[in-house]
């Protein structure tokens, strides 16, 4: 009760008013987030008060080390000294609201209504799961009672058998121990011979004369005639079981399945133009674009990759750090980052690794490099997913081809996607566009075979 | 009555001992707290009551599940685990985390002591708690509001989020009452019975409150702008109905309507909403005294923790680590740190309060003047002289013989009923006997008395201050010695000395304690000194430069901008202009425009839900400073910070849309307080 209730309706109410993502991702500042933890800045779900503007009315700060100039830049407020509770204190306020990559990915699922579900690939250890496995050896702890008493049971139905009706035998006229027990065993009673040799002894001890003269029966055909055999079962039921006998070879002892674990790893290639017609605000765009995917696949996957290539003419490898604001002065040729890309990717085989090869660019590219050598690689590339994203400012400029020679080429493919970004609020679009087109098979067969289906139309 | 309804909590009996030793201490070091009842928590019972300002119970809202989801965060990323927290009640109650170390539940325990102490005896605390024979009674008076508001938003014939909606618009208003005035005294002028009861109808209001102020020893400024001619009127005579009226929540509450939509309306309000109103005012009232004097009353309980603590050794020395570790973080994080600048204001009160004793003293030794004193009086002798006696010093099991003789020649310094017990529990060997007698090796100072201890942890001793009395300056000493009289009483340095009150620091801080707020408080105690030495500079957001620049390192400055962010709890002052505007039954609501503008979005916001509490459109008038792309542009080019223009705005809300108006000139007129400034810009700022 109480808080609990309390706490139930500022969910609701903070549901109503949550700083939104795409707003964050479109339009925010995405420069305070690192790669583990994603800073959103929140709405503050708090009630509005009449209150100064904050730029307006300035502040007091107390320098380190020193008094400051004046005119000296500072950083308003460097975090609140409210250590200890404070009665009537209402809690700092929380300008941004840091979540790991894990709710991220969880938030932006629920944000563009995405449904991506990792695949594990590598096997990284065999666990044990349920004792549900059995072996004919083990520690007695884990002896399975139920199966041993079973296959004791079984046993001993098939070999009990009723004794009655084969001393029966023994009164046929003129009949032996063999007679009988050609008899008994032709009618498929599990009999032995010495039992019923033994049972020959003792009659004839108790009748004083050997079996061979009892005639109680003509033939065994009288026998059979007359005296139904029982069935064991029933004489089970009748009598119950005296003992069920137990043997060694009966014994099961259970052992846990082994269960594969899968890592579920992604090894994501983000792949930039950095020739000179990508101005700052299409690197922007990029920028917009790839970083939150990097988060959600972060967020997505167990263990999660991220190599930079940029390219001109030439392509080269880069930090993150570098990634986004590296600007070269060279033409563009696409196709060479995807001989990069597929260098890179050897170290992650595909079978053991989800791909992502996302490149961006403004889609202008060298003569027929696009449809000579970069749709032939995109095609041979094993990958879940293959993204282009056109970042153009203000719209398609007509020579730049690329974007649409893929889409054209590839578009149907169930792993390639191609998405436009001209302004920061498409850039939510986009990675709708992405993330919802990746491969709906796992594995190599189902990409290959949809790439090579796509090869052979196209040619 | 509450301890028979704690379910979770644990009343800390381990803590006994403690908590008792504590308040003897505290008791002989001259405070004199509310009893004081302490428990033990775990992370999430804490959380809860810091969602709940203190309490265990409040009335059903949304905000306590913000503030613990809050708090649970700032728990769990280690950004603000919370020791203790205490409320301001009689008994008060103080609800320690279970997973402190035993030192700094004993430094809490200390810390929370000061803290009672503040609630009782601090003057805006008493007006509310003075208002009834009983005290504050507050967590019973939550506790009752959490019953009548639960059991309304209960009822069939209420909907549960209206009662929502109402609490919504009252809290958005909890700050725009009359903080400085009782609840009742504030709420209605037409109703003087209760104003009565509270000032004596003999009484000349306004004359009290004169003198009260006069006490406050202010600057002009503030003066003028916290307590200007209009607020004391306002007190004395009462308030007109076209008078501004600062207790906006007091003026919806009498003549506010709801707002009907199926009629389109305003109708009169159901009583229950009244009642909700009232109480939601009451408990606004209630933590007023609270956010009044943060800075102050942080500031006494650390001083206060760190002499018991500390000077007293209240942690075993074992555990005096863990305490000054504990002490650094409190003191050591970032930023305007009320814990840090109310431990040094205080710090400061004492030191001045001790070296003007000292310094009268000296000044009135035959032959001794203002500029003579540094050559003519040895200060290093004067220090040692002002050295505490060895065996106050020194008290214990080890000084026991002396302080005896002391306490047989009736020496006011030692608690001599406390020495004889002491004496006779010690066997004829010497050993201390592990019983009988008060436990003076762990517990030194209960051989002393307030005025021993006031020697024993005297100010101007203490290594960091020796060099107190060298460092004032002549014109310090020019100024004492202006309204001085008997000046040549003492023939000798040593006789002056003798004079010397070492509780003189102590005392002035009591005084302080009990009639200051955090406005006042900081108005009078922030020097030049502690500014320089704190290293604490004033910041303003540069349109030319868009960032924000340090401003200023004059103490004016910053005392200016320090006022800012705390008078009227840092918050814009907002009055009742007029009930009837435009002869339409539209409220008018004033904002004092002081040279900081309002954050117009929240304040749009606000407006809307007062809109809920008067049920006819609403108006707000405000100066906005603008400006213009070009003299942003011409600016920059020169280096320069723009001229804003001040723009008067009237913003009215009706249950639409707020619509933004000009703001006729004469309502403009009213608004405007031009003789304060709290832009602390320098003229030649980018150059």
């Amino acid at each position: 009760m109480g808080l609990t209730e309390d706490r139930e309706r500022f969910r609701e109410v903070g549901e109503e008013r949550r700083a939104d993502l795409a707003e964050f991702i479109s339009h925010g500042d995405l420069g305070g987030s690192g790669p583990d933890r994603v800073r959103i800045p929140v709405k503050i779900v708090d009630l509005p008060e009449f209150e100064y503007d904050r730029r307006e009315a300035g502040g007091v700060g107390q320098g380190q080390g020193g008094q400051p100039q004046p005119g000296q830049p500072v950083d308003p407020e460097p975090g609140d000294g409210d250590e200890e509770g404070d009665p009537g204190e209402e809690g700092g306020e929380h300008e941004y609201y840091e979540m790991d990559p894990e709710e991220f990915a969880r938030e932006l699922d629920e944000e563009l209504g995405l449904d991506l579900e990792p695949k594990g690939k590598r096997v990284v250890e065999e666990v044990e799961g349920d004792f549900t496995d059995t072996a004919r050896a083990g520690p007695r702890g884990t002896l399975d009672v139920d199966e041993f008493f079973k296959r004791g049971l079984k046993r001993h139905l098939a070999t009990d058998f009723d004794g009655e009706y084969v001393r029966e035998g023994l009164f046929v006229a003129g009949a032996d121990v063999d007679d009988v027990f050609a008899w008994a065993r032709g009618n498929g009673v599990p009999v032995s011979r010495a039992w019923i040799a033994d049972a020959a002894a003792t009659l004839a001890e108790e009748r004083g004369e050997p079996v061979a003269t009892l005639d109680r029966w003509e033939s065994f055909d009288a026998l059979d005639g007359e005296i139904e055999r029982e069935p064991v079962s029933h004489r089970i039921r009748r009598e119950g079981i005296d003992s069920v006998p137990f043997r060694r070879e009966d014994e099961r002892f259970r052992h846990p399945e082994v269960i594969e674990e899968r890592e579920r790893n992604v090894v994501v290639v983000n792949v930039r133009d950095a020739s000179g017609s990508m101005r700052e605000t299409k690197r922007e765009l990029v920028e917009r674009v790839f970083t939150p995917m990097d988060w959600y696949l972060t967020g997505k996957y167990d263990a999660a990759e991220f190599r930079y290539v940029v390219h001109d003419a030439e392509a080269w490898e880069v930090d993150r750090g570098e990634f986004f604001g590296v600007q070269s002065g060279g033409g563009t040729r696409i196709s060479s980052a995807y001989e990069l890309v597929a260098e890179i990717l050897e170290e992650y085989p595909y079978s053991e690794w989800n791909r992502y090869v996302f490149a961006a660019g403004d889609s202008e590219n060298a003569g027929t490099d696009t449809t000579e050598s970069v749709i032939p690689m995109m095609e041979s590339i094993d990958a879940n997913l293959h993204a282009y994203v056109e970042t153009q400012p203000g719209g398609a400029a007509p020579n730049a081809r690329h974007a649409d020679e893929v889409e054209n080429a590839l578009g149907d493919a169930d792993n390639v996607a191609v998405a436009r970004v001209s302004e920061p609020d498409d850039v939510t679009d986009a990675i709708y566009e992405i993330l919802s087109t990746e491969a709906a098979g796992d594995g190599d067969a189902a990409v290959s075979e949809a790439a090579s289906g796509r090869g052979g139309e196209r040619r | 009555m509450r301890d028979e309804r704690v379910e979770a909590k644990r009343e800390a009996e381990s803590l006994d001992e403690p908590a008792e030793a504590a308040r003897d201490l505290a008791e002989r070091l001259g405070l004199e707290p509310y009893p004081v009842r302490y428990w033990v928590v775990d992370h999430d019972e804490m959380n809860e009551l810091i969602a709940y300002g203190g309490f265990q119970r409040r009335y059903p809202h949304w905000r306590w599940g913000m503030n613990y989801e809050r708090q649970r965060k700032k728990d769990r990323h280690g950004l603000g685990k919370a020791f203790e927290i205490v409320n301001n009640d009689d008994p008060s109650h103080a609800f320690l985390q279970e997973s402190n170390a035993d030192a700094d539940q004993k430094a809490v325990i200390t810390h929370v002591e000061a803290h009672a102490d503040f609630f009782a005896n601090n003057r805006w605390f008493g007006l509310y708690a003075d208002r009834g024979a009983d005290g504050p009674n507050a967590a019973a008076r939550l506790e009752r509001n959490a019953d009548r508001i639960a059991a309304i938003a209960d009822r069939p014939a209420v909907e549960r989020d209206e009662v929502e909606r109402l609490i919504d618009a009252v809290s958005a208003l909890e700050d725009t009452i009359d903080q400085h005035n009782p609840v009742d005294a504030a709420r209605s002028v037409e109703e003087p019975g209760i104003a009565d009861d509270v000032n004596g109808p003999d009484d000349d209001a306004l004359a009290a409150i004169e003198d009260r102020i006069a006490e406050l020893d202010l600057s002009e400024e503030v003066r003028r702008d916290v307590f200007d001619d209009e607020w004391l009127e306002a007190r004395g005579e009462g308030v007109e109905p076209e008078e501004p009226r600062p207790d906006v929540l007091a003026f919806l509450r009498d003549y506010g309507k709801r707002y009907d939509p199926d009629s389109g309306k305003a109708v009169d309000r159901e009583p229950w909403e009244t009642t909700v109103i009232d109480a939601l005012r009451e408990e606004a009232y209630y933590f007023a005294g609270q956010k009044q004097t943060k800075v102050m009353n942080e500031g006494w309980a650390t001083y206060w923790e760190s002499v018991m603590m500390g000077g007293e050794g209240f942690a075993g020395p074992d555990e005096f680590l863990t305490y000054a570790d504990h002490m650094s973080r409190v003191l050591g994080s970032p930023g305007l740190n009320p814990y840090k600048l109310g431990f040094e204001l205080w710090t400061h009160v004492e030191l001045r309060a001790a070296r003007h004793d000292v310094i009268d003293k000296l000044l009135r030794v035959e032959g001794v003047t203002p500029e003579n004193f540094h050559s003519r009086i040895d200060l290093d002798a004067v220090a040692e002289a002002l050295d505490p006696h060895p065996a106050i010093a020194g008290a214990g099991p080890a000084t026991l013989d002396a302080l005896a003789d002391l306490a047989a020649d009736g020496d006011p310094r030692v608690d001599a009923e406390a020495v004889d017990r002491a004496l006779s529990a010690r066997g004829d060997d010497g050993a201390i006997g592990p019983d009988a007698g008060p436990d003076i090796e762990r517990y030194p100072w209960r051989l002393l008395t307030r005025e021993g201890l006031a020697e024993r942890h005297y100010v101007l001793s203490r290594p960091e201050h020796r060099g107190a009395l060298r460092n004032v300056s002549r014109e310090t000493l020019a100024e004492r010695a202006r309204y001085m009289f008997d000046v040549d009483r003492y023939a000798t340095v040593d006789e002056a000395l003798a004079d010397v009150d070492r509780a003189a620091g102590w005392d002035r801080m009591l005084e302080i304690r009990e009639s200051h707020n955090d406005v006042t408080f900081i108005d009078a105690f922030l020097t030049d000194e502690f500014v320089r030495e704190g290293n604490y500079f004033t910041y303003e957001y540069s349109r030319a430069a868009e960032q924000h620049r340090v401003a200023s390192v004059d103490a004016d400055d910053v005392r200016k901008k320090l006022l800012l962010q705390f008078t009227n709890f840092g918050k814009p002052t907002i009055v009742v202009l007029d009930g009837n505007f435009r002869n339409r039954g539209e409220l008018l609501l004033g904002h004092r425009y002081n040279g900081v503008p309002l954050n117009e979005e929240s304040a749009k916001a606000t407006v809307e839900r007062v809109f809920e509490l008067w049920g006819r459109p609403v108006n707000l008038a405000t100066i906005r400073v603008e400006y213009s792309d070009e003299a942003i542009r011409r600016a920059k080019r020169r280096g320069t910070e723009p001229e804003g223009d001040e723009v008067g705005v009237r913003f009215q809300y009706d249950g639409g849309e707020v619509t933004e108006h000009d703001l006729d000139p004469e309502i403009r007129e009213r608004i405007a307080a031009d003789e304060v400034d709290y832009d602390t810009k320098p003229d030649e700022w980018l150059a």
